[in-house]
């Protein structure tokens, strides 16, 4: 049996042409089960996440078995939106997965949640009887060159986006954030990422306060949260435990006099400040206060980006690992 | 025999130390720091065992031997609290203490070679000396949780993220909530202490002043857990006065 694989992905295909191709996390083992049926193929995976569509299959002639998988994948297809399409086949095919698993074929160099997607795909497929002994073989093999390019290198060290930095930050000053208060401060787009970050980690309650209300309200509502009008935000400030602010301000919206006033309120605790505006919404002066921790756009910018170079650092060291696998 | 088991417990303390520095500068965490604290906690008690028997008595009667238990102390509250409070990193923190103090034991001098033997057991006494040492093991202990709690807010004031020591140290809450439930233990077990120090029987000027310092110390601790508990003291400053109240403690029995 020789292996086969065909697929297209954010490198290689637009949105709109990722689209078309795109498979429902419920149906790939399904879909798996009528490439089986085609000619020459004995066993198939079909793995399809947001950024990808790829179809590996164990066939008993690569040339054939790719020529047959072409005709199934154009059904339906444009003649040029198969153009995206790539192909691979033997030893290839193994290299091709090695690296997906480990997050080095993905659009966020080393993240995790592919290695879920495609053992999620595995699953659905081995349950509906489409792989047999020469895909198990790879996808396990797979799993465990994954998990140890994981643990033997960096890959996946640190945050690459600046919403998941704040995020790793504000976890290493509270733990969890289970019970936490955040307050948005200017409801932009980088702050409603990082307000959602801390949402989707557990923090229990967000006020969220805009110079136009009706804006402020929309994104309370977004995320479950509750929206205060820009003169009454002060009010919380004895309550909060992390403030996001990216107000398109000339001024600072946030002085240290405004946070030595609540101070003893606040009982000294911790108080973490994002500040995402430029020019800066937070007086420098407030960072200098004890139990206050306040970062800049730049400061996480800076972090993010040494994440990603780090990661970066680490690829040919896992491609050698993945050559001495092979 | 007492002392080569007291060598061991210091060599023991040191590679904790160094084992769980190495791994950190890798930016991991030892799993053995555990183990080897567990050996240290073992031999200590041996120690003290040993010594007990020659004295008929609790073995705190030289300076050699409230080194050893203050040491004791600490390693068994950090062995009860480290893994319940998954505190990763203590530890390591640890270890180059209790090490100190049981090399400041080995210093010949320390250790009496011959103790008389106890005709008799004052009971208040004996448990006036006991809960103090209990008591500056958890105090010292908080002290140690502080330390942490310090290098932490340092490096995240200062930016330094990508450092081992960053990755593998708790959160600054966890740590700043261990270090007050640490010092009220360690009030408690003072507490008792000076209670008993009260009601045992006085054997000249410096029982008085020991018991004299150390009801300024129970103060001192008392005033601090309070003030936090009423008002709240900004987390750094209660972190340092946690680590200057104890080594100033320590330094005052020195002297005394």
């Amino acid at each position: 049996m020789d292996l086969i694989c065909m697929g297209l992905n954010h490198e290689t295909a637009p949105v709109q042409v990722r689209e078309h191709f795109a498979v429902s996390a419920e149906t790939q083992g399904e879909k798996a089960r009528d490439i089986v049926a085609l000619s020459t193929i004995g066993e198939s995976v079909v793995i399809s996440t947001c950024n990808r569509t790829e179809v590996y299959a164990a066939a008993e002639h690569a040339d054939v078995g790719l020529e047959y998988l072409r005709e199934y994948m154009a059904e339906g297809h444009d003649p040029e939106e198969m153009e995206y399409l790539y192909t691979k086949s033997g030893q290839d095919v193994a290299r091709h997965l090695f690296r997906l698993v480990a997050g080095l074929d993905s659009m966020v160099l080393g993240e995790t949640e592919i290695f879920g997607q495609v053992k999620q795909a595995y699953k659905q497929a081995l349950e509906s009887g489409a792989t047999k002994g020469v895909l198990n073989k790879l996808f396990q093999k797979s799993f465990s060159v994954g998990k140890k390019l994981r643990t033997h290198t960096r890959i996946q060290m640190g945050q690459t986006s600046v919403g998941n930095v704040a995020v790793d930050l504000a976890e290493k000053i509270f733990g969890k954030l289970k019970g936490s208060e955040v307050m948005v401060i200017g409801a932009g787009e980088t702050s409603r990422l990082v307000a959602k970050s801390m949402m989707s980690r557990g923090a229990s309650h967000l006020t969220v306060t805009n110079r136009t209300l009706e804006r402020a309200q929309e994104l309370a509502a977004e995320l479950n949260g509750e929206a205060v009008s820009f003169d009454q935000w002060e009010d919380a400030l004895s309550r909060v435990d992390v403030i996001v602010s990216s107000t398109g301000a000339t001024e600072p919206v946030l002085k240290a006099s405004q946070i030595e006033a609540v101070r003893r309120k606040r009982k000294y605790r911790p108080l973490f400040l994002v500040d995402i505006a430029v020019p800066r919404d937070v007086e420098p002066e407030v960072g200098e206060i004890d139990e206050v921790y306040l970062y800049d756009i730049d400061k996480l910018q800076v972090l993010a980006d040494e994440a990603r170079e780090s990661r970066e650092q680490q690829v040919r060291l896992c491609e050698q690992m993945i050559e001495e696998e092979l | 025999m007492e002392r080569w088991i007291l060598f061991l417990a210091v060599i023991l303390a040191a590679v904790a130390a160094v084992q769980g520095a190495r791994y950190l500068s890798r930016g991991k965490r030892s799993s053995w720091t555990v183990l080897w604290m567990l050996g240290v906690f073992v031999c200590q008690f041996a120690v003290l065992g040993i010594r007990g028997e020659m004295r008929g008595s609790c073995p705190l009667g030289d300076t050699g031997e409230m080194l050893i238990f203050s040491s004791w102390a600490i390693t068994i509250c950090y062995l009860a609290i480290g893994p319940v409070f998954r505190l990763s990193l203590l530890g390591l923190f640890t270890a180059p203490l209790v090490g100190f103090l049981l090399l400041l034991a080995l210093i010949p001098g320390m250790l009496e070679l011959a103790p008389p033997h106890a005709d008799r057991i004052d009971t208040w006494r004996e448990s006036h000396a006991a809960f103090s040492v209990l008591a500056y093991g958890a105090l010292g202990l908080a002290a140690v949780a502080a330390v942490m709690f310090l290098v932490l807010d340092r490096q995240l004031k200062g930016g330094q993220f990508t450092k081992g020591l960053f990755r593998n140290l708790p959160p600054v809450r966890d740590l700043g909530l261990v270090v007050r439930r640490l010092l009220w233990l360690g009030l408690f077990l003072l507490t008792l202490g000076v209670i008993s120090g009260v009601v045992m029987k006085s054997s000249g000027d410096t029982a008085a002043k020991h018991l004299l310092a150390a009801a300024g110390q129970w103060l001192a601790y008392l005033f601090l857990l309070i003030i936090s508990w009423w008002r709240g003291v900004p987390p750094k400053r209660f972190a340092v006065v946690t680590v200057v109240l104890f080594f100033g403690s320590l330094l005052i029995f020195a002297l005394l």
